[in-house]
């Protein structure tokens, strides 16, 4: 146990890891590894500034503390702070990828057998022209105390591959990447059908797209694209980091205010299974459901203890750094859409000429968000048609939020073990995704 | 059996900045190594962080032979060289201080804005010996800003930015861009939709995607690439010339060695010559693997098997100054065009999230919100006018591209 500096709020984060990674080209192997370490956050706050130390050496925790502490003011009112009164005060070992579950557990040559066994299904069809395939897992257990009494252990775990192939059919190019996830090793395993239909999407694209003809279209968003549509356009919008002393957004983004269409509602949750599942977050915070948007009026945002005490708001679980080396922030965890009340077949038959985005490359968000479709389709006359090459699709996000009319009734949520969200000097951050099937009217497609 | 140490030493100061004032005072010091055993053509690595027993990471290196990854590749040998570059600042305690007196100018000269995000002082150390006669050595300190910039007013999470990574500081140069950013901002200007010049800055706008995704040297070798099988063919027009660099004078302040030891003169490494493709980026494996040249673009972690990821890439500077590029006309200075992407065949489309008229000096306000397109070959081709020579500021080496684009307002 640690001594805790008098006079200031003081919080270690120990961060203990276990990680796999294998990689093959064309079926050779080019990399296998596992890999563990240790690592450490320390906190020291005097009520006017926060100072971080990040550290490998765990046994030296305690001189860093000591020696964050000689650089803070040391103050007696110090618990009263509003920051500081934020905190709360978990204890107990929530630990769920023990024994059997974890991931370290299972042999390597095991998982090694699972990758080069969808290679193999892939491996040597006539329009590949180089397949790369990824496992990668990891196992994080993380330790939290506190200045006020936190003591608890809780631990996050992730396995996942992608098959990333190129295609290539006379002067015809396509790149796209199939992408399976689980917290359990085991629910990667008999994704076979699921791979190869994957794959023959990507080869009827390469050979049947057709270039969009840029402009204003209605387009329907998959529950992948629906789920990075949520997170880039408003999920970030709703990180009250950014209202931190700055009352022209708070006044702009008051509680109440109707900011999307009647049907629609966005969450961002910590609790569902998946890689934005945090049962703590990096403060020591349950983790908790935060409606973002309600039936189209402005509901919720994401604090850390922080920021709640700032706005005076309530501490939501989404104080959450990228790994030992980094001070949590205010993250999203898992961001999705809401279902509503029609099937993805009413959707597309109330489109007379459209698109479908079915995956993506990547999203961006500011006032304007972006997306890269990969597989696209266009939608004509109430039917979906033809394969559709797309460079981005975007939009101003408050016009957009007013733009959805048709929601699906089933929710699907998207995990991912490489890649992830970007928030200023801290990527990639584990989060989830998903939602229903959504239709926009008017986003600029080009 | 040869080994090999890569050993990578993170020192930092970072200051995170809310509200114009320093928020928090982040240290850190992290140790990463790894352990490369080449042996009958096979490759073992092991790694660690922080502490470590230097005996048992070699035994487990040894012991990763096993896993039968190939490297039959000559190990880089007999060079020895060293690099250290310092920077303005000795300390973080001297660092934080200037930074305090930044943020104040900051406070006062623009109190209808806020500037938010990381100041940071950063000494990078990374070296790599083995017992074949190679032992390289670069330690880089520099100052890495990456501030937000925000009119009071403005419903936007963040209206423009101001990023720097140099070695030198100079507060007064400093506040004259961030002047210039804000004055820009505070007035609105017009564009008619159409073909215009449009300077790109940098580290804002994602235009060079293609070709690091095009030049990579897998999807060349493979016949994936758009470039495949065109070396010595002319791609772009005779002004344009790309390197892919480790060196400063691009700007590029990074170990002047990849991750497999090589060198190279100059730091660079001619891709395309004048318009006429030479080479795609490789490390060992693919330039032998494709019978192509070995440029030197090996990464990969600390603690992992040498693989091929891109070096940085930049487009050679003209004899131009940006003025001379502009000739007197008002254009459009692109701050971020983000988001954005190519098709297969190379069409290229983005939103313009922030962008200002320019006449190469000054920014004569901020423009509506755009969509810019072009193509690949157009936009290092026919429409590519070129890199200005002089750099926009003394901070760091900032060479603007100009290129004519179809503009649209949204």
């Amino acid at each position: 146990m640690y001594t805790f500096p008098n006079g200031l709020y003081s919080d270690i984060r120990i961060e203990d890891v276990f990680e796999t990674k294998i990689e093959l080209t064309d079926g050779r192997l080019d990399e296998i590894k596992e890999k563990e370490y240790k690592g450490a956050f320390i906190r020291v706050f005097d009520g006017k500034r926060w100072y971080y130390s990040a550290t490998s050496d765990i046994e030296g925790i305690q001189d860093e503390l000591d020696d964050l502490a000689k650089l803070a003011e040391a103050s007696d009112a110090i618990d009263n702070h509003p920051v500081v009164k934020k905190f709360e005060v978990n204890q107990g070992d929530f630990c769920e990828f023990t024994g059997d579950k974890d991931i370290a557990s299972t042999n390597i040559e095991d998982k090694k057998t699972l990758l080069k066994g969808y290679t193999d299904l892939l491996k040597g069809h006539d329009t590949i022209t180089s397949l790369k395939s990824y496992y990668v897992d990891k196992r994080k257990k993380k330790t939290f105390y506190s200045s006020k009494g936190a003591n608890l252990t809780f631990d996050f775990q992730m396995a996942g591959l992608r098959l990333a192939f190129s295609l290539k059919k006379r002067d015809k190019l396509f790149s796209e990447s199939y992408d399976g996830s689980s917290a359990v090793f085991g629910d990667l395993k008999n994704k076979e059908k699921e791979v190869q239909e994957h794959f023959n999407k990507a080869v009827e694209f390469l050979n049947t797209a057709e270039d969009i003809k840029a402009g204003k279209y209605t387009v329907i968003f998959s529950p992948l694209a629906a789920g990075v549509f949520a997170h880039e356009s408003f999920g970030h919008k709703s990180e009250s980091d950014f209202m931190v002393g700055d009352e022209a957004m708070r006044k702009e983004w008051t509680m109440g205010k109707k900011v999307g269409a009647d049907l629609l509602s966005i969450i961002d949750d910590g609790n569902p299974d998946g890689s934005g599942h945090v049962t703590f977050d990096d403060e020591g915070t349950r983790a908790k459901k935060t409606y973002l948007i309600k039936d189209g009026i402005l509901s919720g945002r994401l604090h850390s203890s922080s920021t709640a005490a700032y706005l005076e708001e309530d501490v939501t679980g989404n104080g959450r750094a990228i790994n030992f080396e980094y001070e949590p922030i205010v993250r999203m965890t898992t961001t999705y859409i809401d279902k509503g009340n029609k099937t993805l077949d009413e959707l597309i038959s109330e489109v007379e000429d459209g698109v479908l985005v079915e995956t993506i490359k990547h999203g961006s968000g500011m006032s304007t968000f972006t997306i890269a479709p990969s597989l696209a389709y266009a939608i004509k006359d109430g039917k979906l048609s033809h394969p559709l090459k797309i460079s981005v699709v975007s939009g101003n996000v408050f016009k957009t939020l007013n733009e959805i009319d048709g929601v699906s009734d089933t929710i699907q949520l998207h995990s991912f073990v490489l890649g992830g969200c970007g928030k200023m000097e801290q990527y990639p951050l584990s989060v989830g995704f998903g939602g229903p099937y959504v239709r926009v009217n008017n986003l600029d497609v080009q | 059996m040869i080994k090999e140490k890569y050993t990578i030493n993170s020192e930092e100061t970072s200051l995170n900045l809310v509200q114009t004032q320093i928020e928090s005072v982040r240290k850190k010091n992290i140790t990463k190594t790894g352990f490369r055993v080449y042996k009958d053509e096979k490759i073992g690595v092991s790694g660690a962080i922080g502490h470590y027993n230097e005996q048992e990471q070699w035994e487990k290196a040894q012991k990763a032979l096993s896993l039968n990854i190939e490297y039959p590749y000559e190990v880089s040998k007999d060079l020895e060289k060293s690099v250290e570059k310092t920077c303005d600042f000795a300390d973080g305690v001297a660092f934080t201080r200037e930074m305090e007196e930044l943020l104040k100018a900051l406070r006062e000269k623009h109190p209808q804005f806020i500037f938010s995000n990381k100041i940071n002082l950063v000494t990078n150390m990374v070296t790599m010996e083995n017992d074949k006669g190679l032992n390289l050595h670069s330690k880089i300190s520099k100052i890495e800003a990456s501030i937000l910039i925000k009119e009071k007013s403005s419903p936007d999470l963040m209206d423009a930015f101001m990023g720097m990574e140099g070695t030198r500081w100079d507060r007064e140069e400093f506040l004259r861009m961030v002047n210039l950013t804000c004055e820009g901002l505070e007035k609105s200007a017009e564009i008619d939709s159409g073909m215009h010049k449009v300077v790109m800055i940098p580290f804002g706008c994602e235009f060079m995607g293609k070709l690091y995704s095009e030049l990579h040297g897998l999807k060349y070798g493979t016949g994936g690439s758009l470039f495949s099988g065109k070396i010595g063919e002319q791609l772009f027009c005779d002004q344009f010339t790309l390197y892919q660099s480790l060196s400063a004078e691009d700007g590029i302040l990074s170990p002047f060695f990849d991750a497999e030891g090589t060198v190279n003169n100059g730091e660079r490494y001619t891709l395309i010559e004048n318009g006429v493709l030479k080479s795609p980026y490789t490390d060992k494996k693919y330039a032998r693997q494709f019978n192509l040249e070995h440029t030197g673009s090996a990464g990969g972690g600390y603690d992992s098997v040498p693989s091929l990821a891109p070096s940085p890439l930049v487009i050679k500077k003209s004899e131009k100054t940006l003025k001379e590029m502009l000739e007197g006309e008002k254009v459009i200075l692109a701050f971020f065009a983000s988001g954005g992407d190519f098709t297969p065949e190379g069409k290229y489309a983005t939103p313009v999230q922030t962008s200002f008229l320019f006449d190469g000096e000054r920014l004569l306000g901020r423009l509506p919100q755009l969509n810019i397109t072009s193509h690949l070959n157009d936009m290092f081709g026919k429409d590519f006018i070129g890199v200005a020579k002089d750099s926009f500021t003394t901070l760091f080496p900032m060479h603007l591209p100009v290129m004519n684009m179809k503009v649209e307002k949204v």
